[in-house]
């Protein structure tokens, strides 16, 4: 998808006022002003602008014919065809909720944020919270969006601004669900943004299906997020499967590693994030020597690196959040444990670093896009964000921002009505232009951009894609990818 | 004070001609439809759900509660201005020895309705584990609530709760999605964690799940659930029904039977509720109609939608694939988004995101014996009512 160049054509749906919204390239406050209405949407508009309460729109369906881009050597029970294969087709919403007017009185146009943004016991989250570092980027990207919206004249049709309206999602018992309920009925928003937290964002999802609010995720990686069949929901940021496949790709199909040891925290996010890895590799023939869980919050990994140790593995995943990827390195090296380093996106960090001192050189993180790009939409988002919040924004924070700026295009795009905004999002062709890079919906609303390894090398991550590291995707016999390499020489 | 509102005069809807005729045994077929929506006094026409209780009919909609009497056509309905904790009603059911309507509110706990009161139960005052309630089930003096984040047993008569999630059940996910009990036994469907099974007896849980264990397909089709992620359960004459977002299934208690789209009546793997009427009939509300398995032996199903562009619907009559009978009538369901259904004896009631249906089975027969003769009797009633 890299240098697509989208045919975009300005069209004046929006009655008197298509003039102020600037393309998704240019997300500073002086970028052009129009609203850009690609010719497939625009029939999705006209479309959906044509029925009644009671009749569905003929909407071209998403459909693949292989789910994830999933290699057939790693396809669940590969020699069997299943009865049954699903998420090939995008599913329809088929209420009445297009029939439903504008309100004719409102001041500000709502848009949801739920995240972790205030530190608390979770039972979701599995005890003490711990994302919260995450969620408070993630709202600094959306409130980004949108005054940089504002800025340009709010919700054109009705001059009027959008406005966050924003929701913890740390609370106990659930708090989520609740959360987006009161944004659905008592605030009235008009599509949620949210959440990081896997167990949040799936109490989330069933709410926003029953209230037919659109939600898109920008930081859950979980790859069942989207596998529930509901129409409502988007994610804009590449899932744990996509990283996980690049992860195996690399190290058993390219460097050809038969023992790999993971190591992950026992919550929804390492439980759920190595599965794809535990499965893939036991697919192609070399099953996870030795997989340890441990709980949030502890210091001490002596035994579970005990255990890896005993196993006598070639290389090991971590899967978990950067402070614990950190202590668990240097506990590793310190025990005299010297193979490769291998670690989900969220070990991407300055905190990571820190900690991890010199040993991070040479960890290699999956990473869900490349910040590293020549990108001028990118560059002037960097810009933006450095003067709104006096520091560098990161993975959260980018996503975010690309997130919200999808939801207001939908917004500015399909006006105020909530299936509408589902229905120009969710069948959108072109993939959206965003700072973290084109972002492609696939038949279940998940971004099947492009992900990337990254490698920490004289204090810099290193970002890789597959065709830096001559991996395709697809079937690779084992061990032949390129030959020759090994986790300290990738290919650059 | 709560609204009491006439409702509009019964529409007789014909069966007008079939346009297929099969020599085919057939199940009945509903023709005489009713339908409620706001104009007709209900307080919204998001119906999410429907308990129908002797000569009255209670349901649950987006912005309040309703109750149909059946005999006089009245409506009487509840919003919060009328002391109904909270305006969205996702669930109900009502304990039929004393009487008492249980009411789940969607993000506002559970509220009982009794002696013209609402009592209100919620996360901060009671042992209800979450207020975001999906389903609720009276179980002898106890009361069931699904919610978002767990299960909660009210015991009545003891004032007591109980709290069933990860800790002490088999839920691998919390997040409970439906609640049904009958002949001894609670049943879950549980989203990401199939059905779990609670002997009231035995205070003993039992787990079904989908036996490959992947999101993206069901490697066979009756060896078990066909999918984790369910929305529905019903427990009839010994045969649990089940409603997901990629399926339906029948366990009988030895054999599993799956039903997709492409191998059954249903207009739609994507199921919102199913309420099954005896082992060999159940009806699936799905996101493009119902789909009743009414005789399970053949596989034989009557769908039942609005036929889009038209103030007409029609039934028809399947056998696996084979369209056996299409059969035109007036408004039967009045959209085709169908999110709750209760059978009351002869009669069905159907709760749609459109309004709500009432089926009149005045000579409903199971199953599909005897069906030449009765079918024709239908048509001829229909015509004498034209």
């Amino acid at each position: 998808m890299k240098g697509w160049i989208p045919f975009i054509c300005a069209l004046s749906l929006l009655a008197g006022c298509a003039k102020d919204i600037p393309s998704p390239r240019d997300p500073g406050v002086e970028a052009k002003r129009e609203v850009s209405i690609d010719p497939d949407t625009a029939e999705v508009l006209q479309r959906i602008n044509a029925v009644d309460a009671y009749d569905v729109p003929e909407l071209e369906l998403k459909a693949e014919i292989d789910y994830a881009r999933t290699s057939d050597d790693v396809v669940p029970f590969g020699a069997e065809e299943p009865y049954r294969k699903h998420f090939l087709e995008q599913m329809e919403y088929t209420g009445p909720g297009r029939a439903i007017p504008e309100p004719a009185q409102l001041e500000t146009v709502k848009i949801g944020f739920i995240g972790p943004i205030e530190a608390t016991v979770s039972v979701a989250t599995g005890g003490r919270s711990h994302e919260e570092d995450l969620g408070v980027k993630m709202l600094q990207g959306s409130k980004l969006a949108i005054e940089h919206a504002n800025a340009r004249g709010g919700y054109l049709k009705r001059g009027i601004p959008f406005e966050l309206v924003v929701k913890n999602d740390n609370g106990l018992w659930g708090a989520s669900g609740n959360e987006i309920v009161d944004m659905a009925y008592e605030d009235e928003v008009w599509a949620i943004l949210g959440t990081i937290d896997g167990a949040n964002s799936h109490i989330a999802i069933r709410v926003a299906l029953k209230a037919e609010l659109l939600m898109i995720n920008t930081g859950d990686t979980d790859p069942t997020f989207t596998e529930t069949n509901i129409p409502w929901v988007a994610r804009c940021i590449g899932d744990d499967r996509q990283q996980g496949y690049l992860l195996v790709d690399y190290m058993i199909r390219k460097l050809g590693y038969q023992r790999i040891g993971i190591i992950r925290s026992s919550n929804r996010y390492g439980r759920f994030g190595v599965r794809e890895i535990v499965d893939s590799a036991r697919r192609l023939g070399h099953p996870i020597a030795l997989e340890m869980a441990y709980a949030l919050g502890r210091d001490d990994y002596t035994l579970q690196l005990e255990r890896l140790k005993a196993a006598n593995v070639e290389a090991i995943v971590h899967w978990g959040d950067a402070r614990e990827s950190a202590v668990i390195l240097n506990q590793m090296r310190s025990m005299g444990m010297q193979q490769p380093y291998f670690a989900s996106d969220r070990t991407i960090s300055d905190e990571f670093v820190e900690l991890a001192g010199d040993n991070a050189e040479g960890v290699i993180s999956a990473s869900s896009w490349n910040p590293n790009r020549d990108d001028a939409q990118l560059e002037a988002f960097r810009r933006a964000f450095r003067e709104r919040f006096d520091e560098e924004p990161e993975t959260y924070a980018a996503h975010a921002y690309d997130g919200m700026n999808m939801l207001i295009w939908a917004v500015q795009v399909a006006g105020l009505n909530r299936a509408k905004i589902r229905d120009v999002l969710a069948h959108r062709k072109q993939p959206w232009p965003g700072v973290t890079g084109d972002i492609p919906l696939s038949a279940t609303l998940d971004d099947m951009g492009e992900v990337f390894l990254a490698r920490f090398e004289k204090g810099d991550w290193n970002y890789l894609s597959r065709e830096d590291l001559q991996i395709s995707s697809g079937d690779i016999p084992v061990g032949s990818a390129s030959g020759g390499d090994t986790a300290s020489s990738i290919v650059e | 004070m709560a609204r009491i509102a006439k409702n509009a005069l019964p529409v007789m809807l014909l069966v007008l001609l079939g346009s297929s005729v099969s020599a085919e045994p057939l199940p009945y077929v509903y023709t005489r439809w009713k339908q409620f929506t706001v104009a007709d006094g209900l307080p919204n026409d998001h119906i999410f759900a429907v308990k129908a209780a002797g000569p009255h009919v209670w349901v649950g909609t987006e912005n309040g509660l309703a109750r149909i009497d059946k005999r006089t056509g009245e409506i009487e309905t509840w919003r919060e201005a009328d002391g109904l904790p909270w305006k969205v009603v996702s669930a109900i059911d009502v304990n039929r020895k004393t009487g008492e309507v249980w009411i789940g509110l969607f993000g506002g706990g559970l509220a009982r309705y009794s002696g013209g009161r609402f009592d209100h139960f919620t996360q901060l005052n009671s042992g209800l584990v979450n207020d975001v309630v999906y389903g609720v089930a009276v179980e002898n003096d106890n009361v069931w609530v699904a919610t978002t984040a767990g299960a909660s047993r009210f015991n009545t008569l003891t004032g007591e709760w109980s709290i069933y999630t990860e800790k002490n059940a088999p839920m691998e996910e919390i997040w409970n999605y439906a609640a049904t009990y009958n002949d001894g036994r609670v049943y879950l469907g549980v989203w990401g964690s199939g059905v779990l099974e609670f002997d009231v007896e035995k205070e003993r849980w039992k787990v079904y799940l989908d036996p490959d264990g992947e999101m993206e397909i069901d490697l066979y089709r009756d060896d078990g659930l066909v999918h984790v992620i369910t929305t529905g359960v019903s427990y009839v004459d010994d045969i649990l029904w089940v409603g997901s977002y990629f399926g339906g299934s029948r366990y009988d208690g030895r054999h599993w039977r799956g039903y997709f789209n492409q191998d059954s009546g249903l207009p739609s793997d994507f199921i919102n509720f199913v309420e099954g009427r005896s082992a060999d009939e159940a009806w699936y509300c799905t996101d493009k109609g119902v789909g009743v398995v009414t005789d399970f032996a053949t596989n034989t199903w009557v769908i039942y939608t609005r036929v889009p562009g038209t103030d007409s619907g029609q039934a028809v009559v399947m056998r696996d694939r084979e369209v056996l009978k299409t059969v035109p009538m007036g408004l039967n369901i009045p959209h085709n988004y169908v999110l709750a259904a209760d059978v009351d004896g002869n009669d069905v009631w159907i709760g749609t995101s459109k309004g709500l249906a009432w089926g009149i089975g005045e000579d409903y027969y199971a199953g599909i014996g005897g069906s030449a003769s009765k079918a024709s009797r239908t048509a001829a009633t229909a015509e004498a009512g034209k």
